[in-house]
């Protein structure tokens, strides 16, 4: 049972991730119709900002001024025993759950203002605009020396690694992610549901229509930004952490789309298909490659092509039998739908 | 609510189905990396009977932007695993080792997910991941889950760590670097630009580089190029305006085997570039594209010289590359005689520890490295865990039997630099 | 500076940028799917003719031309298999979008899986080739000597574009395309067999994109699998220069893209001192500031859109 327990809690923070990042991207395409193909920069956003805040509050903390890449930043922070991130739990902790609260606010400003070019350009190319955005983010932090440029940052790892098990410290880590994914599953359901949510339907279903009601359709949409692109840097906070480092070519383009395969594969415009769909892709990635150690070098085709050939033929496959995704799109909940019903049923 | 139910039982489902398969494939392995002795092993000789057999773990690049090197990885590390096992066999050890190679696409994430899942197989010494940004990203869960990771090419400096579980078969490119300088300062240059990969394996190469040749009176100007892209048409371009306007006598090239291997394809075509001379360090030695008669004729006619770490007049190497040659036809590509010699530092480090265990490995493996003479000559490790000595040889290209060839015509030893043959 | 072999450079990037993004261009007009295949169809394009030439077929003429068929086969098989069926179901064009990335997955580790094998049966990496194939040859005017592969870019490309030109605006075939481009209904009431038409038009797209896939191994001169991811963000860029819709302005993006990722880079270098490694970066600038400034639809988008997702089809 010990490998059972250790495959879930490393696997159940990129659950939580992906979970995120897609219940993020749903609120997006599923409910408000806005094809996001640049995800990744606002994860990427929320990966470097929580290691930047760490690494320097911490390494202030033990007083040393040194660059955050450099080999005494993560000896000072990171030395089992003596480092920073070991004798100062209390501060490590605070850091993590600001760098979750930053995260989201800086994530979401940056979204918020992203959506304004798309006014000009309209929504057919707003995806093309933030993916532009994203590489462009990403090629700056390559060559961005203060914070790791193509070396990256690394020395810290997760928030509970003074309690010195590691299967306990990374049990936790797994635990509160866990709770993260959950609080933003409540939040999106509700956020969904609510009169705004309503109008964010109305947008999807019929732009102009929506403009015509009244609604101020670029202020939703740019809030809905807010909301989701916040949501991804809560994501890549965890990241940061889960990874104990944060390098600039991790955050690539195609990362995005494997959100769009989730959100895709589970079924868009609802809540509970994105995090279904964020399940098993990654479930079904990791046991992947578990098996594919198992199989060895002699099979026809190698085990470790085999197993990315496994993956794509099941997106397409599910997406032949089930075109709508796992779990297909309900109506929204409202007072008037549950009287109705209750009408219904009761009569 | 009652398909939210079905949804999460949908969930579970998948949980448990995962976890059966996970968990009848262990239990078919017999639960962890170091099996109970079994039948199935048995193939060492008459005398012998039980042996023990030990996983090892491998993350290579078998897809991804260094996939043309990590596929040559692959053969070696199943070469190197089955000669370690005839090793253990007529030493009379009951000790088998079983090669676990997993593709890590050449990302971070992908790295960090194989060596999670070596652990979960109960494999404790993972050889890889190619890539020092990789290294890093597998370091704090290596580190706190004592997974020992030997590197058979993260040369970074920034990784140079005492007491983690991060070994490294191979030295920082600090002493490469003098070599080079000392060679081409040999060649009777003065100025050179260093065109080299913006990743930390070019950048801190050529900040070496750059040290030890001004130190020896001469002006080397840096030039970056971006790691990750197709092609470097334009990256050269600007390189030959640079040689140009700055009245450089030759290129220093920092580059891996395909990135390299364009770069020259097009300086071969430029008017400027074509006319200098170029020197490279080990990183695209052993890349079948430059012997292909079209790149090897102009690269033989300006004289391109090399370094590259390999100690010198070594019949363990030589062996090692006449039987990769055999194996696979083609030469063997750059780091490939470290991650050779690293599968045996881990196959012994498991002896001599006696267990298991990644703590244990980790302690042996320096005492192991100590009396280790292999196909990349002395492996004894610093303090950071990593080569502590190297000697360089000078490479080149030239024809032998009608065929371009890779040959080694010097050595670059203890200050020295010797010429065995005519540049 | 500027020298010569930026400019040659430019005109052969250039070149081959477009006779890979004009397809892409053509196949969203057409379907509004951002196919992933297109990713394979130029790797598939440059193994060609990587093999061939590892395999003493050293004729481009030939590559060209079974780079075109396979790549062509290979667009009528995702259409037929996958597209077509998601379709008729009445998917959305994101749906088929996502599906095209499970193929894009799929066949990328085929193609590692193939090179695989070919590697043990031809004893040479071949995970990593150098271009060796003959075409014109060199020609040498004063100081500056044209690349034999730049003259067999420049033909190439121009049969190709005309040829599309001619299929597009001069055939009935291509006049059914075109309409159901504009109006898949209204096309369709008219007595058009959209299956047919369709199967044309991927076959056409699949095939140029290969071709334009070993111009740009020409180009490149090392093939490696990743080949196509590798350049898969230019031509997207290229294309949304082109507004997805547009092929005269695609071609124009084509030389936009080329010149910033040649010219630009090499005058900031050389003014300003910008790092080489910033050439991607200046191409997602450049590609902001010309949807920003001329936004493909009008500025808003082109309210109403003329691009509003399919609405679902019938059964």
């Amino acid at each position: 049972m010990e490998f059972l327990i250790n495959f879930i809690i490393s696997w159940l923070p990129i659950f939580a991730i992906y979970g995120i990042l897609s219940i993020s991207l749903n609120l997006e395409i599923g409910y408000t119709g806005m094809a996001n193909f640049g995800k990744v920069a606002f994860y990427a956003i929320g990966a470097y900002l929580s290691a930047a805040l760490t690494m320097s509050v911490m390494l202030s903390l033990v007083g040393k001024s040194v660059p955050l890449y450099s080999i005494e930043a993560v000896q000072a922070l990171s030395t089992p025993g003596t480092g920073a991130i070991y004798t100062h739990p209390a501060a490590y902790v605070g850091l993590f759950v600001l760098s979750l609260v930053l995260a989201f606010i800086v994530a979401g400003v940056v979204g918020y203002f992203i959506t304004y070019p798309t006014l000009r350009v309209g929504p057919a190319f707003l995806g093309i605009t933030v993916l532009a955005f994203g590489e462009m983010f990403r090629v700056f932090m390559r060559n961005y020396e203060p914070l790791g440029s193509t070396k990256g940052l690394f020395g810290l790892n997760n928030p509970f690694i003074w309690i010195g098990n590691p299967q306990l410290s990374q049990g936790l880590f797994a635990l509160v992610s866990l709770a993260l994914l959950l609080a933003i599953y409540i939040y999106a359901e509700r956020f969904v549901n609510s009169p705004l949510g309503r109008t964010l339907r109305a947008i999807k279903d019929d732009e102009v229509a929506a403009l015509c009601l009244g609604k101020h359709v670029p202020r939703v949409k740019a809030t809905v930004f807010f909301i989701a692109s916040g949501m991804a840097g809560v994501a890549g906070v965890l990241w940061t952490f889960y990874q104990g480092s944060v390098q600039p070519d991790t955050f690539v383009p195609i990362l995005t789309f494997y959100v769009w395969a989730m959100v895709i594969l589970g079924g868009m415009g609802n809540n509970l298909g994105a995090l279904l769909g964020a399940a098993v892709f990654t479930l079904v990635d990791r046991v992947l490659t578990f098996a594919a150690g198992m199989m060895g070098p002699s099979l026809i085709i190698p085990p470790n092509y085999l197993r990315w050939m496994i993956v794509g033929i099941v997106i397409v496959l599910v997406l032949l039998f089930r075109p709508e995704g796992i779990r297909p799109a309900k109506p929204i909940k409202t007072p008037a739908w549950e009287a109705v019903k209750e009408v219904s049923e009761g009569g | 609510m009652a398909l939210d139910t079905k949804a999460i039982g949908l969930l579970i489902l998948g949980l448990i189905i995962g976890a059966a398969i996970g968990y009848g494939a262990t239990a078919f392995t017999g639960g962890g990396g170091a099996t109970t002795p079994s039948g199935g092993t048995e193939t060492a000789g008459p005398q012998e009977q039980q042996t023990v057999t030990y996983k090892i773990g491998f993350t290579l690049p078998l897809s991804g932007q260094l996939s043309s090197i990590g596929k040559l990885w692959e053969k070696v590390a199943y070469m190197a695993v089955d000669d370690l096992n005839k090793m253990m066999a007529s030493y009379h050890l009951p000790y088998r080792f079983e090669a676990v190679v997993l593709d890590d696409g050449t990302t971070e994430e992908k790295a960090l997910q194989n060596v999670q899942t070596f652990a979960q197989q109960g494999i404790k010494v993972v050889i890889g991941p190619a890539a020092s940004s990789q290294v890093k990203a597998v370091k704090s869960f290596a580190d706190s889950n004592h997974i020992v990771i030997i590197s058979p090419s993260s040369t970074a400096p920034t990784l140079a760590i005492p007491n983690d579980y991060i070994f490294r078969n191979t030295g920082s490119d600090a002493l490469q670097a003098k070599a080079l300088a000392a060679l081409v300062n040999h060649e009777g240059i003065k100025k050179v630009v260093v065109f080299y990969r913006d990743d930390e394996y070019g950048t801190a190469f050529a900040d070496f580089f750059k040290k030890e040749f001004e130190a020896l009176g001469g002006q080397a100007i840096l030039l970056s190029y971006a790691s990750n892209l197709a092609d470097f048409a334009s990256e050269v371009a600007s390189l030959s305006s640079k040689v140009q306007s700055e009245g450089a006598e030759a290129v220093v090239l920092i580059s891996f085997d395909t990135d390299g291997a364009n770069i020259l394809s097009h300086a071969k075509d430029d008017p400027v570039l074509s006319k200098v001379r170029w020197f490279s360090g080990e990183g695209i030695h052993g890349a079948s594209e430059l012997l292909q008669p079209s790149l090897a004729e102009w690269l033989d006619s300006i004289n391109f010289l090399g370094t590259r770490p390999v100690f010198i007049s070594n019949p363990l190497y030589e062996e090692f590359k006449k039987k990769f040659e055999n194996l696979t036809g083609t030469d063997p590509p750059v780091f490939s005689e470290k991650l050779y010699d690293a599968v045996f530092l881990a196959g012994w480090a498991i002896v001599r520890a006696g267990t298991y265990d990644g703590e244990a490995i980790k302690n042996a493996l320096p005492e192991v490295a100590k009396h280790y003479y292999g196909a990349s000559g002395w492996c004894i490790l610093d303090k950071n865990g990593d080569r502590a000595f190297q000697d360089y040889s000078i490479w080149t290209i030239k024809q032998v039997g009608g065929e371009y060839k890779y040959v080694d015509i010097g050595t670059y030893s203890g200050g020295t630099l010797t010429f065995t043959e005519s540049p | 500076m500027v020298g010569v072999s930026e400019v040659l450079n430019t005109v052969q990037m250039g070149l081959a940028y477009m006779v890979i993004a004009l397809p892409l261009t053509l196949s969203y007009r057409v379907t509004q799917v951002i196919n992933f295949v297109h990713i394979i169809f130029i790797t598939l394009g440059a193994y060609t003719v990587a093999l061939l030439g590892l395999i003493g077929l050293t004729n481009v003429w030939i590559a060209l031309g079974i780079a075109f068929l396979l790549g062509g086969a290979l667009a009528v098989l995702d259409n037929v298999a996958v597209f077509e069926p998601l379709w008729r179901r009445g998917s959305d064009v994101l749906i088929i979008m996502v599906a095209s990335l499970g193929l894009w997955i799929f066949y990328k580790y085929l193609i590692y899986a193939v090179l695989d094998k070919l590697f043990i049966i031809l004893r040479t990496n071949t995970l990593s080739v150098l271009v060796r194939t003959e075409g014109f040859p060199s020609v040498t005017l004063g100081a500056v000597t044209i690349d034999g592969y730049l003259i067999d870019t420049v033909v190439t490309s121009v049969v190709v574009t005309l040829a599309l030109y001619l299929i597009l605006m001069k055939t009935r075939i291509g006049k059914a395309i075109r309409a159901i481009a504009d109006n898949q209904t209204l096309a369709e009431i008219s007595g058009i067999p959209r299956g047919r038409v369709l199967n044309f038009m991927w076959f056409l797209a699949g095939g140029t994109a290969a071709v334009g896939g070993v111009l740009w191994a020409l180009f490149q001169t090392t093939v490696t699998p990743e080949i196509g991811d590798q350049i898969i963000l230019q031509v997207f860029s290229i294309a949304v220069i082109g507004g997805l819709y547009s092929l005269t302005k695609t071609a124009l993006g084509a030389f936009i893209v080329s010149g910033t990722e040649n010219i630009v880079i090499a005058v900031l270098h050389d003014t300003f001192g910008l790092p080489l490694s910033f050439r991607p970066f200046l191409v997602f600038s450049v590609l902001l500031i010309v949807i920003l400034v001329w936004p493909p639809l009008g500025a808003g988008g082109g309210l109403p859109y003329r691009f509003r997702i399919r609405p679902r089809a019938r059964r």
